[in-house]
């Protein structure tokens, strides 16, 4: 499945990260890494709020994989 | 599980000891340079290393960014820990004026840190801009 990562960047330079497609606790493990990529960058972050997306959102991001993934397949037949 | 996070910011460049005598060719110095440019294009301003106070006294700093709106400018000073701090003189009622150039520049630093790091986990990353004025925001999306 499609990991994605859509980072919306404030007015003031604050950040809200959206995480989508990872499996169990594989995005902590990536927002983990990004904090760590990011120190190396010289920015520092720290985490004001942390939500789990409901099992819905989930769903929703699962089913939109899949149908691209179908009309994907639909779009070059052999 | 997927989540949505939000974080507070600050820019900490590498210390001069690591940044050893070329300091500017230090990567992070080096974002540093291009978000003070971006910035300053983004408000039809200049880049200096000199900043003035009401009285028209001057002062060395690292970078400087004066805008038509703010001709004192914005100053930028790194400590030799790394610390990024800005200076300004808004007497007068240049407030507004000189925090938005110090908004600006965390802004553009912040998005081209996330979008280098976003690349080094490899993710394909791209940037978009979106809203007008104030509600200007801008989006780094990363794919896997």
């Amino acid at each position: 499945m499609t990991k994605k990562i859509d980072v919306q960047v404030n007015r003031d330079g604050t950040f809200r990260a959206e995480f989508s497609g990872f499996a169990g606790d594989e995005c902590i493990d990536h927002a983990e890494r990004l904090q760590a990529v990011l120190a190396g960058f010289g920015l520092v972050v720290e985490p004001i709020t942390v939500e789990r997306k409901d099992p819905a959102q989930i769903a929703l991001e699962i089913g939109e994989d899949e149908e691209t993934e179908h009309k994907i397949g639909q779009e070059v037949p052999r | 599980m997927s989540i949505i996070s939000s974080y507070s910011t600050k820019i900490k460049l590498a210390p001069r000891a690591s940044r050893g005598s070329g300091s500017r060719t230090d990567p992070t110095w080096k974002l540093l340079h291009e978000a003070v440019i971006a910035a300053a294009e983004a408000l039809g301003g200049e880049v200096g290393v000199e900043i003035a106070d009401y009285s028209g006294a001057t002062r060395g700093v690292d970078f400087a960014i004066s805008t038509p709106e703010f001709p004192r400018g914005a100053g930028i000073v790194v400590s030799p820990g790394g610390e990024v701090r800005f200076l300004y003189d808004h007497y007068g009622g240049y407030r507004r004026q000189a925090q938005q150039i110090c908004d600006l520049v965390t802004k553009h630093y912040t998005t081209l840190a996330v979008a280098r790091a976003l690349r080094e986990l490899n993710y394909e990353v791209d940037v978009e801009e979106t809203g007008q004025g104030a509600e200007r925001r801008v989006m780094v999306r990363g794919v896997m």
